[in-house]
């Protein structure tokens, strides 16, 4: 189990030049990686960076290389092409978020399981196999998203819907989205999209997961896309704040298998 | 059986002398250049498939490209076989009845080949007599013995180390191979180049940016000139009456920085009106002056005749990356009119001369900048096309913004001067939209919604039909009058290529790329 709160590295002091890399590198990262990695790094919907170790980073070359191409099948793309001096920049910045001072993440991991398990979360998510799969599987969403965003996912699920990351249904199109439709005949049915083009659309049964469906949508009155909502209810209400930071240290700390 | 009637027919016996081709129009069962005819109007006579019928389409026959990659191709067909091109750069003749194919050419390119700018796609040939036309990703033009893919020679355009390299399908002349370059994402100097059909030597070759001195070469800052841009990497329009030459010219170098290249940028973002035998410029329009969104003015330039200012005009009409439908006087140069067709945060209209009256606080920054039309364009290279049935312009246009970033731009032969770039909007809040324009004052008469921004380009019939695909796979006719869905088929993999309408033993069909395949189309 990886625990949120790593060690942090020792932070050596920076040489001049080394210094002004990293504020530059803070400028291209505010506009190009924080919408994705979060503000100084702390993820959002994005992995976190403010750690020592990178997973796909592990040295420099790897890191240049991975700004340079994105990793367009996890959904980072390349944003634009940069210099070799501005990805150097780029570089120092993120590597510098690693020795930053050690953040003790709240919350209990193991409690965090347990909370999970008692408000039946998996009723709807998979872990590692186990669980009904309407939501989104989270064997390795400790992973692909940061605690930040896993916090938001739990209190308000609906504000940041994940985006499609791959050309199937589409790139950069919500995934989950809550849909109404509206039969000609009248009919009206709820549930989730799971892919849609100009012609059709198709659905997941809200109340009946097993249950799919597929429209011409000139068979349909009406198609209401919910953008900003999300099947899942909000646990702001159900869960005390100590067990709202079990909960996102125990998703947190899954990171598929290692 | 059909293999008897296709030597006895002689089909392979390919000839398309040049007065076939300024005849395209009285010829509608072929389509014997990129755009259908100099006209550029990819509208076919052809009405065999109309509105009453077109809903009985069916497949006929299905071509299976041999490497994966993406089909942007206009195939030409011509005395019975069809010639299309593979990414990245592979010729392929297919016998239009079955589909299978006569003969394939790929030549060699480099495993070190620099393609930047666009992905490693071809967009078609071009026939002239006995001889098929192509450029490649490696910056070379190729002649093709039609009959066999033989080729007859073989030239550099320009050197790929320096990062030129050709996409376009050429257009033939009387006596010309026209072709233009890409590249301008590493800071060439774009060109519009003639070649001799027969023995493969350059006539001529007319710069898109003008050198130190000469006239225009005021308005670049210093040197920039040198590293401009100005990349010419669509196929161009000609009016044989007039005996002038339209190409549209790409972005100034570098993309999103324009510090060092202070002033207009003559002729980048502009179409030049040449005369064929010499290059000389007789006209330009320049639509974006000192771009800094890359917004190429590389699309189809439609030439039509109508009624316009209470007298009958010849007329070239755009829509622009930009976000802008343009109608100039294809004789003079002069601007007609012009109006947004897509939403655009840039420019508070355009004057009364067709500049852009650019808002303040719209270029890239290093923080970044969210502004309409989307980094690559409220249109691209898909094809527009224009009726003259209905007197519509047809546009697929992309609804969606970018936000711009500007970065350094130092240039190093053949490597990335871009200077910045940027991350569109997408999913969701973007979306597309087949529409019909009055080709004469740009106003949108219908709009058939679409999923997302799309690279679908269009073809008019006289069926009374436009045909037009999505990137979700789907292609579908709208009714040209009123953009009403008549027919539809999912495909399996993005639109990307371009349709055509042919017509082969009295019976009319519809070709189209998507995803890895070439589909026809018929009753």
């Amino acid at each position: 189990m990886i625990c949120l709160a790593a060690t942090i590295a020792t932070v050596e002091p920076l040489g001049s030049q080394a210094r002004s890399d990293v504020e530059e590198g803070r400028k291209l990262f505010a506009g190009m990686c924080v919408t994705c990695h979060g503000f100084e790094g702390k993820g959002g919907d994005a992995p976190s960076l403010n750690r020592p170790k990178l997973v796909r980073a592990p040295d420099d070359a790897a890191l240049r290389a991975l700004i340079a191409d994105g990793l367009p099948e996890r959904g980072m793309p390349r944003v634009r092409r940069l210099t070799d001096n501005e990805i150097g920049e780029l570089a120092s910045y993120v590597r510098s978020l690693g020795q930053t001072a050690a953040v003790t993440a709240p919350g209990n991991v193991q409690q965090g399981r347990e909370t999970y398990t008692k408000r039946g979360c998996q009723s709807c998510h998979v872990i590692k196999g186990e669980g009904s799969s309407l939501g989104p599987e989270l064997t390795e969403i400790g992973r692909l998203r940061g605690p930040e965003y896993l916090r938001e996912a739990v209190v308000d699920p609906g504000a940041r819907l994940p985006r499609g990351t791959l050309p199937i249904p589409a790139r950069g199109f919500s995934e989950f989205l809550p849909v109404v439709v509206v039969t000609r005949e009248g009919r009206e049915i709820r549930g989730l999209r799971i892919n849609e083009d100009s012609f059709t659309i198709q659905l997941r049964d809200a109340a009946n997961p097993n249950q799919f469906y597929s429209f011409r949508k000139t068979d349909l009155s009406r198609i209401e896309k919910q953008s900003g909502k999300s099947l899942m209810p909000s646990f702001s209400d159900r869960l005390s704040k100590p067990e709202l930071d079990d909960l996102v240290a125990y998703l947190s700390s899954l990171r598929g298998a290692q | 059986m059909l293999i008897s009637t296709f030597f006895l027919h002689g089909h392979l016996l390919a000839q398309v002398p040049y007065q076939q081709i300024v005849r395209a129009d009285s010829e509608p069962g072929s389509w014997l250049t990129y755009g259908g005819s100099y006209r550029s109007q990819r509208y076919s006579q052809l009405n065999q498939i109309n509105r009453d019928n077109v809903s009985q389409l069916k497949a006929a026959w299905v071509y299976q490209i041999r490497q994966v990659g993406i089909i942007e191709t206009s195939p030409i067909v011509a005395d019975g076989v069809m010639y299309m091109t593979e990414p990245p750069s592979t010729v392929t003749a297919l016998d239009v009845r079955t589909g299978r194919p006569l003969w394939t050419y790929t030549p060699e390119i480099p495993k070190d080949v620099i393609v930047i700018g666009s992905p490693p796609v071809n967009r078609g040939v071009a026939i002239l007599d006995d001889t098929v036309f192509a450029g490649n990703v490696n910056g070379h033009l190729t002649a093709l013995d039609a009959k066999s893919g033989v080729v007859r020679w073989d030239v550099t355009v320009e050197d790929n180390k320096k990062g030129y390299y050709l996409t376009l399908a050429p257009l033939a002349l009387g006596g010309k191979i026209i072709v233009g370059v890409s590249g301008a994402e590493t800071g060439i100097r774009g060109f519009v180049d003639a070649y001799d059909p027969k023995t493969g030597s350059r006539l001529w070759r007319t710069f898109t940016v003008p050198a130190h001195g000469e006239a225009g070469s005021e308005t670049w800052g210093q040197d920039s000139w040198k590293t401009g841009g100005g990349s010419t990497w669509l196929t161009g329009s000609f009016d044989p009456d007039l005996n002038l030459l339209y190409w549209g010219t790409g972005n100034p170098a570098p993309d999103w920085n324009g510090d060092e290249r202070q002033g207009d940028n003559l002729y980048t973002c502009s179409v030049l009106a040449l005369n064929p035998y010499n290059g000389k410029m007789k006209w330009y329009f320049q639509f974006t002056p000192h771009d800094v969104h890359d917004w190429d003015a590389n699309e189809t330039l439609v030439l039509f005749d109508a009624q316009l200012g209470g007298r009958e005009r010849k007329l070239l009409a755009q829509t622009n990356r930009n976000g802008f439908y343009y109608v100039l006087d294809r004789e003079t140069g002069e601007f007609l009119t012009g109006r947004p067709y897509a939403k655009q945060t840039w420019a508070d209209g355009l004057d009364a001369k067709g500049r852009p009256i650019v808002r303040k606080g719209t270029d890239p920054s290093v923080e970044g900048n969210l502004v309409f039309p989307n980094i690559q364009g409220a249109s691209n290279w898909p094809s527009a096309s224009y009726s003259p049935q209905t007197k519509l312009f047809y546009q697929a246009a992309r609804e969606m913004g970018t936000v711009y970033f500007k970065g350094e731009a130092p240039y190093k032969a053949g490597t990335a001067c871009t200077g910045g770039g940027g991350q569109a909007v997408n999913g969701d809040p973007a979306w597309g939209a087949v529409r019909a324009l009055e080709a004469t004052t740009g106003k949108i008469k219908w709009e058939f919604k679409l999923l997302s921004p799309g690279w679908t380009s269009l073809l008019s019939t006289a069926g009374g039909l436009v045909f037009a695909g999505t990137e979700e796979g789907n292609f579908f006719a709208l009714d040209a009058e009123n953009g009403k869905p008549l027919w539809d088929i999912q495909l399996g993999g993005a639109v990307r290529g371009i349709p055509i309408s042919f017509a082969i033993d009295g019976k009319q069909y519809v070709a189209i790329s998507a995803g890895y395949a070439l589909f026809v189309f018929g009753l």
